[in-house]
């Protein structure tokens, strides 16, 4: 009953979407407002009816009714209630469903509060937002769809994949979906700055909170996919360059290339072109990422529930929404020709467009990385991977190159200044940064030149940043006469997209120091133990005391109980193997000391012979401050977006 | 009139100034990635391949895809090493391997395993991904699946 529901709540959404994306283009040919203001009746009600289609596939699998074959496929009797609902995003075509819910609740939301600001860009954005959510309401009905019922429903369904019955993987899809969604609503207002001609800074200004917010949740996908992949593969990383983590990484680099060149646009209306080129792709590979990870085309270790099928409709899909935007891009190329042009090669500007040079590349290394074993394997016969090593050693120095640049950019002024006054400005900081590369060799005995550089180059970026800050506060207290703890608060509270942006700079430092720290002082032991066996790995011993098997709502595990001694003074931590009952398929679930020095990593292996067992060990120095650090950002981002829209400056 | 022809001349020189760098910058970063990316490639292989061509390939890392042939697998008493024999159901290709293995190896798994070629002897694994069980088969983990997904793929480009 309820899954027929839902099916029907989605027919009629698509067709209502069709209406959304017919009618505004009728209303503004034809001049009449009424059939925009039906397009948005009909976005309201898509909303409402795709909210209706997910509640009924959500209260299917609360009634564990598998005669519907989604639920029948990711859910099982003995699911726990959080994961039975959850499991609406454990396969591709509730993904789907839920990549369109959140479309259809996103426009509704971005028209009720942009219908009277934007009247000119409104019918466009509707028309755009309307044909994007019918495409994936097409694929949801007629390529995946998860209101399909079998003919003769089992018993018990076959249960989640074992390792999605997990609080970070429950998160991180969400999370990135909102991400990727979010991006389509900036993209929707820069197309129909296209299609209307009115190529100001208009599409920014409306969008800048959009932009945020889809960055900060992307960040935070992506975060949650890292920690779900420490603690839950048991493998002691957190990232492989795998080509479905990547999908999620190159919206994300160009996004952040995004973030900054719209300061750019916003105070010198330079590089227009530039940003329009940058939605365009943020969106596009935002797609590419769904058809990487729903297609199958890439042999990865999660992808999911893949099917080539699928995969070329998304690809198709992808392939007409770049022709359409870029199309039009190189349609009103004559319109975008900048004013304004670079004034000085030291300037605010400049430092921002190798950021985004930076960053695109960045990107492209990871699409290059990830597509080249595709194109071999397609048009030749071989088969063939991109290792981690590529990407490190490309990452590493582009990454470097970021924090110079992120150093550089509060001493930079706009339009440039004198070389010697910069000079005189850059002179400190340089020098914090070489103490703090002497601080790294001498002190804490890190001897990899990357290592160094990047504790050098930390010291940099904070000295400038506090720099900037101590600057912004003297000049209060002389204009404004306030102390200098009245000045720095209302410096914070007034400036909160600056001050904002350095919080997030700080986090990324912290995450930087978090991937050096792990990245190259990583110990690991292998080693087999019986009962009452210790073992000493740094300043930790570990010892076995005893195996226990306990029993879970659909699992049985085998526990090893690990006394351990070390700098946190006695702790016992307990690493299980689990047999989920569907699925005979162990899973590993280490258990993990987190520490701000360093975490203690402990994974069960198998028994090596009937008295001893196998066992992992990793000290893994700094990675809570991976962690930590994307916390910051978040902290940042949440700042950032408090700042109402700030009026154009016309003159500096 | 002479101090904006002057003014001119700056700005010309500034703008040849930051064309350059940025070519710089570029070309610098397009070496890197190229001389990253054609030192990074890992070949995939079925025994059968490694066996008719391995010889091209000696000395390389090689990634190695197949099942672990029932009844192969040993264990040295007391420690991690193992061994085992990788099949495409054709040829094999033994392999060492010291370690703890993933949680879904064992015989008759599918598994890749990765690690230098030397032609004639064991190839020596530094590391093993087993492949998921079959509800969650990525495509990689079949020939067929390849086969299909390839196909499928094809079809759509023509």
């Amino acid at each position: 009953m309820w899954i027929e529901i839902a099916h029907f709540a989605t027919i009629i959404a698509l067709l209502l979407l069709l209406v959304q994306t017919i009618a505004p283009i009728v209303g503004v040919g034809l001049g009449r407002p009424v059939w925009i203001r039906v397009a948005r009746q009909a976005s309201f009600t898509t909303a409402f009816l795709l909210t209706l289609a997910i509640v009924g596939v959500v209260v299917s699998f609360l009634n564990h009714d598998f005669s519907v074959k989604y639920v029948a496929e990711h859910a099982s009797r003995s699911l726990p209630l959080f994961y039975l609902t959850t499991a609406l995003w454990g396969g591709h075509e509730g993904s789907l469903l839920f990549w369109a819910w959140l479309m259809a609740l996103f426009s509704a939301l971005a028209v009720a509060w942009h219908w009277s600001t934007h009247p000119r860009s409104i019918p466009w954005v509707l028309s755009i937002l309307g044909a994007l959510g019918f495409g994936f309401l097409v694929l949801v009905l007629f390529l995946s769809s998860p209101f399909e019922r079998l003919a003769e429903p089992p018993f018990d369904g076959r249960d989640l994949n074992p390792l999605l019955q997990d609080p970070g993987m429950v998160f991180h899809p969400p999370f990135l979906y909102m991400g990727y969604v979010g991006f389509a609503i900036p993209f929707a207002f820069a197309i129909a700055a296209l299609i209307n001609g009115r190529i100001t800074d208009e599409w920014i200004l409306a969008t800048r909170r959009w932009t945020l917010f889809s960055w900060a949740m992307l960040t935070t996908g992506i975060v949650f996919g890292a920690y779900w992949a420490y603690y839950e593969l048991g493998w002691g990383g957190y990232w492989a360059w795998d080509p479905v983590e990547n999908a999620s990484f190159m919206p994300w680099l160009v996004g952040t290339a995004l973030i900054h060149s719209v300061m750019v646009q916003e105070r010198r209306r330079m590089f227009k072109t530039w940003n329009l080129f940058l939605i365009i792709t943020t969106f596009a590979l935002s797609l590419l990422g769904t058809f990487l990870v729903r297609s199958g085309v890439l042999s990865s270790v999660h992808a999911f529930a893949s099917d080539p099928g699928r995969g070329v409709t998304i690809l198709i899909f992808m392939a007409v929404v770049l022709l359409f935007s870029f199309g039009l891009l190189v349609l009103r190329a004559d319109r975008l020709r900048g004013e304004v042009h670079l004034e000085s090669p030291f300037s605010m500007e400049a430092a921002f467009l190798f950021n985004n040079l930076f960053l695109v590349i960045a990107g492209l290394t990871v699409l290059l990385g990830t597509l080249y074993p595709l194109a071999v394997e397609t048009l030749g016969n071989a088969k063939v991977t991109v290792g981690a090593p590529y990407y490190n050693k490309v990452f590493i120095p582009i990454m470097l190159g970021i924090l110079i640049l992120m150093g550089l950019g509060p001493l930079l002024v706009w339009r440039g200044d004198k070389g010697s006054r910069l000079l005189r400005t850059l002179m400190l900081p340089v020098v914090s940064g070489i103490a703090g590369m002497g601080l790294a060799f001498l002190v804490f005995a890190i001897d990899h030149p990357y290592g160094v550089a990047t504790v050098g180059l930390a010291f940099f970026v904070i000295h400038a940043h506090g720099l900037d800050f101590i600057q912004g506060i003297r000049k209060r207290m002389v204009n404004a006469k306030e102390g200098p703890i009245q000045a720095g608060m209302t410096l914070i509270g007034r400036n909160k997209r600056r001050y904002g942006g350095f919080l997030v700079h700080f986090g990324v430092l912290m995450m930087a120091a978090g991937f050096v720290g792990s990245g190259l002082f990583q110990e690991e032991k292998n080693l087999v133990m019986a009962q009452g066996d210790f073992v000493v790995i740094g300043p930790w011993r570990l010892e076995f005391e005893k195996l226990v098997e306990i029993e879970g709502n659909n699992w049985k595990a085998q526990e090893a109980i690990i006394q351990v001694n070390g700098p946190a003074g006695k702790l016992t931590l307990h690493p299980q193997k689990r047999v989920y009952r569907d699925h005979q398929m162990p899973t590993t679930e280490a258990a993990i000391f987190s520490g701000l020095r360093e975490d203690l990593y402990i994974v069960l292996g198998d028994p090596v012979t009937d008295t001893t067992w196998a066992f992992r060990v990793y000290r893994n120095p700094l990675v809570s401050w991976i962690w930590n650090g994307s916390g910051l950002m978040a902290l940042g981002i949440l700042w950032a977006l408090m700042q109402g829209r700030r009026p154009v400056k016309t003159r500096e | 009139m002479n101090r904006s022809g002057n003014q001119d001349a700056m700005r010309a020189k500034r703008r040849l100034f930051l064309s350059l760098t940025l070519l710089v910058v570029c070309g610098a970063l397009g070496a890197l990635i190229w001389t990253s990316f054609s030192g990074s490639l890992v070949y995939f292989h079925t025994p059968t391949e490694i066996r008719e061509t391995g010889a091209a390939k000696a000395g390389q890392k090689v990634r190695i895809g197949g099942m672990v042939q029932e009844g192969s697998l040993v264990k040295e008493p007391g420690t991690l090493k193992i061994r085992f024999l990788v099949t495409d159901g054709q040829n094999t290709v033994p392999v060492l391997y010291d370690g703890m293995t993933p949680d879904l190896f064992r015989e008759g798994q599918g598994v890749v395993v990765e690690g230098p070629w030397r032609p004639g002897e064991a190839l020596i694994a530094s590391s093993i991904l087993a492949k998921h069980s079959e509800d969650y088969i990525p495509v990689e983990m079949t020939p067929e699946g390849i086969a299909k997904s390839k196909e499928s793929l094809l079809r759509s480009l023509q």
